[in-house]
């Protein structure tokens, strides 16, 4: 061997050491180090927001490192730009396949690197398709390269995005989710070809939410939590506990939650029966009463945001019925539910939650804008008076309600959103991943309103992925697995063990009281 | 409102430069004659700005701007292919017509989530096909039946009015639609709509209807300034209007409105439309003095052919200049609130108490 050799056998395929980075104002990663080998599959972990994807992004030359050192064989490399990194080797799968449905699979294949001469030289189609065949044979997937990639399944696409990155000698492979649209069949197909790849010696970085597949294929398991490296598990030692329990991690503190045992829930409000979301195999059942937290655990695509957006009208339920207050509830559309005090503070609150270029008075008044005119004409003065006593009440930071709420921090902006429902005094509140993307500071600030709504009396549903708020915040937890309704915790049997079982299948399958 | 400002100031030295190098653009005759142009794109350039806020765009403008005089011509027209009719018989159908062509171009859009933009292209074809077929390839007079309306007015002075009809009706247009777009719940849920659809109806706005409704405005406006047009021009023929759509959405860009939606107001869609007018104008107008090397004085003038190069070029040079502040802007937004984040960071990341 000579010395390079053995520096290399020595030294692991990749070593991020320190990374850091911030965006505007938001720490998105801090002193994070990860280390993959060849021919090992490193499952990186985390709840969303944890990190990893800016952390695959920097890999991927999409976006540069504040600080840190990245090392390939231990040598240390600069990835500025994709192309950089392509050279190094590594290559990166996105969750959303960058695929061009309407050329053919060799042409997606080579797509940038034709090995054409020069950018008006001839395309090389027939060594294309030569080359593509191979490659489509190393994936395992026994379609002509001339087979226009929007023909294939999503699960073909994949293959095609593998092949891709085989094309350019990857050695890192990192993929991002890559089973979230493929279907039992496809992702088995998916395993036998990575183990395959695991076995030519590529390093492999999968990142998933789903439990079973990281301990199906995973040697090792990285997790990330709140921007931060929270520990690295053998696969021995990977048991789903252990992983959600890194993922989770922070102590639970009494001072953090608002204290629960002095709420005790009402008559009941919002009575759901069976009702079936558009794509759930079954019906979803529950009532919750005045004053009372609900919660709804599970992962992600679990089917809670759907749940919560048929209850909100914005997609009607199939089949089900609902009443609120003793009377028939059927939201067609949010407008209707609105109109019955039925209220959702989306998960995406810059796509579904507030206009972003308008002003903190302007969302605050928009669901009800009708009741600050005088002779059809808006007042601005009663407007202003709203805004800023929901400012006032939400300890919201910003130097004027005249603010666009594009400038404000995700944690004030979930404020203004929670106001502008409040000033339309809510009889049910729905509040989806409500700290999401938010800092641990303004978390508990948020907690603390939450738990005021309900002591004044309105039914909040809280929609999390975050186990410890809904351990620490609600009264009750109903978990969802795979669309379906696996059961309902009640406050003193509410543990991280008990959801992590029934959010991941292990307890048996129980039924929904 | 401080883009309207910057146009404003860009506008009134336009005007000053026009005006020192020639006077009669002041003159009584070119004065008001340029009033009664800018009133007559100005209302419609209005209705195109309520589409624009929302997020649409409305190509069938022009068309409607036509059809509207053709169909007057038709009704009322005492010389030959016209029906004799009353004059207000005419122009009421015509305008109701363009509601029903809006109405419809509107439902289109939003009830079978059509593109505005094919739904209002295949609109503009089929309209100008249709005034086409009424006129029957040629031209229908309306004589002088209607050209008080366009003349005529308040304060006479020297047998020419100072406020034309037309100025009149854009006067009101200005006044409603200011009222409509910054003072009503309407006006407001218009710019939700442009600003972030989804949030408007997670709002619990129906999106769809206030959508339709904006498709209707800019038809009827059309209509409105199609009547104008029809008594100003006389002689109604299928050409009336081609590519007037486009001056509309010219001078709604110019006047501060952005195609992706929820920014714009009628002041500058108003100060817009003077300034394509103004340029337009100006072109003809704009002179400089100067003696030839025998001494004899002489006028040079702008070659006319140069128009269109001369309005695409301010119309670039407008969203270049539009889209530099914005960038500069927005780094300094960010400059500002890392300086006031960062000191603040290490407490945020502390753990809870």
């Amino acid at each position: 061997m000579t010395e390079q050799e053995v520096s290399a056998a020595s030294a692991p395929l990749l070593e991020m050491r320190g990374i850091g980075k911030r965006f505007a104002g938001v720490t998105a990663l801090r002193d994070v180090s990860l280390t993959a080998r060849a021919g090992e599959v490193l499952a990186l972990m985390g709840e969303n927001g944890a990190g990893k994807s800016t952390l695959m992004k920097i890999l991927g030359g999409i976006q540069p490192p504040d600080g840190g050192e990245i090392r390939i064989d231990g040598r240390p490399v600069v990835l500025d730009g994709v192309r950089a990194a392509k050279r190094l080797g590594i290559s990166l799968i996105h969750q959303e396949l960058m695929l061009a449905p309407n050329l053919d699979i060799a042409a997606n294949i080579f797509l940038g690197n034709e090995g054409a001469r020069g950018p008006l030289g001839p395309l090389p189609r027939a060594a294309m398709n030569r080359a593509a065949v191979g490659l489509l044979a190393r994936v395992g997937l026994p379609v002509a390269p001339t087979v226009l990639v929007g023909k294939l399944t999503v699960g073909q696409m994949q293959m095609v995005e593998i092949a891709r990155a085989l094309s350019t000698n990857a050695r890192i492979l990192i993929m991002d989710e890559p089973t979230a649209s493929l279907s039992a069949a496809e992702s088995e197909k998916l395993f036998e070809v990575i183990r395959k790849l695991r076995a030519d010696g590529v390093g492999i970085i999968y990142i998933s939410h789903r439990m079973e597949e990281v301990q199906l294929l995973a040697d090792r398991v990285t997790v990330l939590r709140d921007g931060r490296w929270a520990g690295d598990l053998p696969r021995a030692e990977a048991t789903s506990d252990k992983i959600v329990a890194l993922m989770v991690g922070r102590e639970l503190s009494g001072a953090y939650f608002p204290d629960k045992a002095g709420r005790s829930p009402g008559e009941v409000i919002l009575d759901v029966n069976d009702l079936v979301v558009p794509g759930a195999p079954t019906g979803v059942s529950f009532a919750a009463r005045r004053g009372e937290i609900l919660g709804f655990a599970g992962l992600v695509g679990a089917g809670r945001t759907e749940l919560m957006q048929s209850i909100f009208g914005v997609t009607p339920a199939r089949a089900g019925t609902m009443t609120l207050e003793g009377r028939p509830f059927a939201p067609r559309s949010p407008r209707e539910a609105i109109a019955r005090g039925v209220y959702l503070a989306p998960e995406d609150r810059k796509h579904h939650g507030l206009v972003l270029p308008m002003s903190i008075t302007e969302n605050t008044t928009l669901p009800n804008l009708a009741a600050y005119t005088r002779w059809g004409r808006l007042d601005g003065g009663a407007e202003q008076r709203t805004a800023e006593a929901e400012v006032k009440r939400m300890a919201t930071r910003t130097p004027s309600v005249r603010q666009k709420v594009v400038n404000l921090s995700g944690g004030n902006q979930q404020k203004v959103v929670l106001g502008k429902w409040l000033a339309m005094s809510p009889k049910v509140l729905i509040l989806d991943e409500p700290t999401r993307g938010i800092d641990v500071g303004a978390r508990a600030e948020i907690y603390r309103h939450i738990a005021a709504l309900a002591a004044g009396g309105i039914v909040v549903l809280v929609v999390s992925s975050d186990m410890e708020e809904v351990i620490g915040l609600c009264d009750r937890v109903l978990v969802m697995r795979e669309r379906r309704p696996m059961g309902v915790l009640e406050r003193d049997g509410i543990s991280q063990a008990r959801i992590g079982a029934l959010m991941t299948g292990s307890a048996g399958r129980e039924v929904a009281a | 409102m401080k883009r309207e400002l910057g146009m404003a100031s860009a506008l009134a030295v336009i005007c000053l430069v026009l005006f020192i190098s020639n006077t009669d653009v002041l003159g009584q005759s070119n004065a008001v004659n340029q009033l009664r142009m800018i009133s007559m794109l100005g209302i419609y350039a209005i209705g195109s700005g309520f589409v624009i806020i929302t997020g649409g765009i409305d190509l069938s403008v022009g068309s409607i701007v036509g059809l509207t005089g053709v169909i007057i011509a038709r009704i009322s027209s005492q010389s030959m292919g016209g029906g004799g009719h009353s004059m207000a018989l005419g122009v009421v159908v015509a305008l109701a017509v363009t509601l029903l062509v809006g109405l419809c171009q509107g439902l289109l859009i939003t009830r079978l989530n059509l593109q505005p933009f094919i739904v209002t292209l295949a609109g503009m074809l089929m309209i100008r096909g249709i005034s086409q077929t009424i006129v029957d390839g040629g031209t229908i007079s309306l004589g002088t039946s209607m050209i008080k309306l366009a003349n005529g007015g308040l304060i006479m002075h020297g047998g020419d009015p100072l406020l034309p009809y037309p100025l009149l009706i854009f006067l009101a247009v200005i006044a409603a639609g200011s009222y409509v777009l910054h003072g009503t719940v309407f006006g407001r849920y218009l710019y939700a709509i442009g600003g972030n659809r989804d949030a408007a109806a997670y709002s619990g706005i129906p999106v769809k209807r206030i959508e339709t409704s904006t498709y209707v405005i800019s038809a009827g406006l059309a209509g409105v300034a199609g009547v104008c047009y029809a008594a100003y021009i006389g002689q109604m023929s299928q050409q009336v209007g081609v590519a007037y759509e486009l001056y509309a959405i010219a001078a709604v860009v110019l006047g501060g409105c952005s195609l992706r939606g929820g920014e714009g107001t009628i002041l500058g869609i108003v100060i817009g439309s003077a300034m394509m007018k103004v340029i337009d104008n100006g072109i003809n107008m704009f002179q400089i003095r100067y003696q030839d090397a025998d001494g004899i004085p002489r006028l040079w003038r702008l070659n006319t052919n140069w128009t269109f190069i001369i309005v695409g070029s301010v119309i670039l040079i407008a969203v270049v200049l539009d889209q530099v502040v914005h960038v500069v802007q927005e780094k300094r937004r960010i400059r500002a609130t890392e300086s006031a984040a960062s000191p603040s960071a290490p407490a945020a990341s502390a753990p809870p108490a």
